[in-house]
C-alpha cells in the first residue's frame, strides 16, 4: 500500500519497485552502508557479511520456488552443492575466470534441479518434499562415488582464489565486494521475476493449480520453471561459496542446511523477496550468536558440557520453524507490513 | 547357493524391520493425514528411554519395557498437544514443515537430555543366532519379524474392520468431511501420535537390541520411507510385502553389486526405488487412488 497522496498515473509507475522518493533515499543509504562494511567492520564480521550475501542468493531462489510457486523443496542445499562443485571443477581443470565458472555452476544446478522439478509435474505436497530429499541423498552418493580425480570424493576440492584483471580476490574485503555485486544483480533479478508474467503465474499456481490451469497458465511448465530458477539461484550461490571458502566438501551441503534455508523463508515470510532477505539476516545473526556466545556460556557453567551449543541450536531451529508456522505463518514480513501501514496512516486510524 | 538363501532371508527380515518403522508413518498418516518426517527421531527417543530405564536406572526388562512404552505414549501425546492440535485444517505445507521442525527439535532434545555419546542398548533378544542347517538368522530380527507381522495384521484389522478405525480412516481422507460427518478429528489425531510413538519404541527395541545407540540411529527413519511409499501410504498390511521386497533387493544389492562399484549401493538403493515409485506410481502398490494428479 502506498502512503497517502501517492498515486500511480501510468502502468510503469504502478509496477515500479521504488514507489516514493523516501524509499529511493533509503535504498541508496542502505547500499552505501553495505559498500562501507569492509571499511568499518572487522574481518570476522566482513566474512560473515559474505556468508549472508551468499545465503541470501540461495534463499531468494528458494523463495521463488517455494514461497512464490508453492513447490516444497528440501534439496536446495544439494542444488547449491552442484553449483559449487561444477564451479570448482571448471576453475581447477580449465582455469576459466570466475565470471564464466559461476554461471556454469548455476546452469548445472538448474539442470539438476529441473530434473527433480519434472517430478512436480506428477506429484505435489509432501510427495514432492520426498523427491527433493532423495535429491539430497543422490547428490551425496554421486559426489562420494564418482572417481576421486573428478570431484575429489570425500576429501573435497580446494580451488584457487578468483582473479579479476590480474587482482587476486583472496582477502575478506574483495570477496565481500564480489558477493555484494553478484547478490545485488541476483536479488534485483528476483524482484523482476516476482512481478513479471512468470512471477504472477507462480503465485496463481501456488494458490490453486486447477484454477490457474483453467485461466490458461501452463501449470506443468510453470512448476518446472520454478524449480529451474530456484536451482539456478542455488547454483550461483554455490559457485560463490566455492570461491569464498576455496574448499568444497560434501558435508557443507546437507539436508540440515536445506532445512535452515526453509526456516529462513518461514521466519522472513513466504512469498516475499524482502522477507527472504530479512529471514537470512535474522537467522544468521541468531546462528552466529549461538556459536560465538556458546563457548563463553559453557565456560561459565561447565556442567552443561561442550555439546550443548549444537543441541540448543537444533532445539532453536526446530522450535522457530514450529512456532512461526503455528503463531505467525506469514513471517516477520507480515509484522513489518503491519507496522509500515500504521506509520503511513498515522495519525489516522485507517 | 546357500549364501543366496542367507542373503534373501536376512534381507527379508531386515525389510520387516523397515516395515515396522514405516508402520509408524502409516499409522500417523492413516489417522491424521500428517506425514511425519520425524519418525526416525521418535525411534531414537524411544531407544533412549529404554536405555535410560533399563541400563541407567537398572530396572529389569519386564518392568522397563512397558514403562518405556507408557513414556513414549505420553511423549506422542505431548507432541500432538503442543503442535498438531493447533494445526487442524492448516495447509499440507505447514504440517510437513512442522514435522521437519520436529525432526530437528527432537534431535536437539535427545542431545540435551542424553548427550551425543554412544550408549549400550540392553539385550532384549539373545545374541546367539538361530541356525537352520546352514542358514544363519539373528534372533532379534527373527522375533522382530514375527512381532511385525502380528502387529501389522492386527493394525490392518483395526483400521479396516473396526468402527473406531474406520472413523480414523475418514479423518485421513479429509478433515473437513470427517468433521461434517460428526467424527472428532481432535480425538483421532492424539491417538495416532500415541500409536506412532509406541510403534517407534517397539521398532527401536527390535532394531537396537544388543547394539549400541546414539542419535545417529535416526537414519533408519529415512531408510524406512521407501517401504511406506512402495506399500502406499494408507496400507498397513501392504507394508509387510513392501518391506520384504525392499529388504531383499537391498540385501542382494549389498551382496552382489557393492563389490562391483565400491560400496554404498545398498544405502542409496531404497531412495532410487523411492524415486521410481514417485515417478511411476505415486500411490504405491496398495494406496488409495485419490492422489490429485496435476
Amino acid at each position: 500500500m502506498d502512503p497517502a497522496g501517492v498515486f500511480a498515473t501510468s502502468y510503469q509507475r504502478d509496477q515500479a519497485l521504488i514507489r516514493t522518493r523516501k524509499q529511493l533515499v533509503a535504498l541508496i543509504v542502505f547500499l552505501i552502508a553495505l559498500l562501507l562494511v569492509p571499511q568499518v567492520l572487522g574481518p570476522r564480521l566482513v566474512s560473515m557479511g559474505s556468508v549472508m550475501l551468499i545465503t541470501a542468493i540461495v534463499v531468494v531462489g528458494l523463495q521463488l520456488n517455494t514461497g512464490y510457486a508453492g513447490q516444497v523443496n528440501l534439496g536446495q542445499a544439494a542444488f547449491m552443492g552442484v553449483g559449487a562443485y561444477v564451479t570448482a571443477v571448471f576453475a581447477t581443470k580449465t582455469g576459466l575466470p570466475f565470471w564464466v565458472t559461476i554461471p556454469l555452476g548455476g546452469i548445472a544446478a538448474a539442470v539438476f534441479g529441473f530434473i527433480f522439478g519434472l517430478s512436480a509435474v506428477r506429484i505435489k505436497g509432501f510427495y514432492l518434499a520426498l523427491t527433493t530429499i532423495a535429491a539430497q541423498f543422490l547428490f551425496h552418493f554421486l559426489v562420494l562415488n564418482l572417481p576421486m580425480s573428478w570431484v575429489g570424493g570425500s576429501n573435497g576440492m580446494s580451488i584457487e582464489p578468483a582473479t579479476f584483471f590480474g587482482k587476486r580476490l583472496a582477502d575478506d574485503a574483495s570477496i565481500y565486494y564480489l558477493c555484494l555485486v553478484i547478490a545485488s544483480i541476483m536479488i534485483f533479478g528476483a524482484y523482476g521475476i516476482a512481478r513479471s508474467r512468470h512471477g504472477r503465474a507462480f503465485v496463481a499456481v501456488r494458490d490453486d493449480d486447477v484454477a490457474s490451469g483453467m485461466m490458461g497458465i501452463d501449470v506443468v511448465r510453470t512448476k518446472a520453471t520454478a524449480f529451474l530458477i530456484g536451482a539456478f539461484y542455488a547454483g550461483i550461490g554455490g559457485g560463490l561459496w566455492a570461491y569464498f571458502v576455496r574448499f568444497v566438501a560434501v558435508d557443507q551441503f546437507t539436508l540440515l542446511n536445506s532445512i535452515w534455508f526453509i526456516a529462513m523463508i518461514i521466519v522472513g515470510g513466504m512469498g516475499s523477496v524482502t522477507g527472504a532477505l530479512i529471514g537470512v539476516f535474522v537467522i544468521k545473526i541468531a546462528q552466529e550468536g549461538f556459536t560465538s556466545l556458546g563457548p563463553t556460556i559453557v565456560e561459565k557453567l561447565p556442567f552443561l558440557g561442550g555439546d550443548v551449543v549444537f543441541s540448543v541450536m537444533n532445539v532453536f531451529l526446530g522450535g522457530v520453524i514450529a512456532a512461526f508456522l503455528i503463531f505467525e505463518p506469514r513471517g516477520l514480513m507480515h509484522r513489518w507490513n503491519i507496522l509500515k501501514r500504521s506509520y503511513r496512516l498515522w495519525p489516522f486510524p485507517y | 547357493m546357500i549364501d543366496f538363501v542367507n542373503y534373501v532371508i536376512n534381507g527379508a527380515l531386515i525389510g520387516l524391520l523397515y516395515a515396522l518403522i514405516a508402520m509408524g508413518f502409516v499409522v500417523i498418516y492413516r489417522a491424521s493425514k500428517v506425514f511425519n518426517f520425524a519418525q526416525g527421531e521418535l525411534v531414537v527417543f524411544g531407544g533412549f528411554i529404554v536405555w535410560w530405564l533399563v541400563v541407567s536406572f537398572g530396572l529389569p526388562l519386564y518392568v522397563g519395557l512397558p514403562l518405556a512404552f507408557v513414556i513414549a505414549a505420553a511423549f506422542g501425546l505431548l507432541i500432538e498437544r503442543m503442535f498438531f492440535s493447533r494445526l487442524v485444517g492448516e495447509s499440507v505445507f505447514a504440517m510437513v514443515m512442522v514435522t521437519i521442525g520436529l525432526l530437528i527439535l527432537i534431535r536437539g532434545v535427545v542431545l540435551l537430555l542424553f548427550g551425543p555419546q554412544v550408549r549400550p542398548f540392553p539385550i532384549v533378544f539373545e545374541l546367539t543366532p538361530v541356525m537352520l542347517g546352514d542358514i544363519f538368522i539373528p534372533r532379534s530380527l527373527l522375533y522382530g519379524g514375527l512381532v511385525t507381522v502380528a502387529t501389522g495384521l492386527g493394525l490392518a484389522w483395526f483400521f479396516d474392520r473396526t468402527r473406531i478405525g474406520l472413523k480414523m480412516t475418514a479423518v485421513a481422507e479429509d478433515h473437513q468431511v470427517a468433521l461434517s460427518l460428526g467424527i472428532s478429528v481432535r480425538a483421532s489425531i492424539p491417538f495416532a501420535w500415541i500409536l506412532g510413538a509406541v510403534l517407534s519404541t517397539l521398532g527401536a527395541v527390535i532394531y537396537l537390541s544388543g547394539k549400541s545407540l546414539n542419535f545417529l540411529a535416526s537414519d533408519i527413519g529415512l531408510t524406512a520411507l521407501p517401504v511406506a511409499l512402495l506399500a502406499g501410504l494408507e496400507s498397513i498390511s501392504g507394508l509387510l510385502l513392501a518391506g520384504i521386497i525392499v529388504g531383499v533387493v537391498q540385501g542382494l544389492a549389498v551382496a552382489y553389486l557393492d563389490p562391483l562399484v565400491g560400496g554404498a549401493v545398498g544405502s542409496i538403493l531404497p531412495f532410487v526405488i523411492m524415486l521410481g515409485i514417485l515417478f511411476i506410481r505415486p500411490t504405491g502398490m496398495f494406496g488409495w487412488k485419490t492422489i490429485e494428479r496435476v
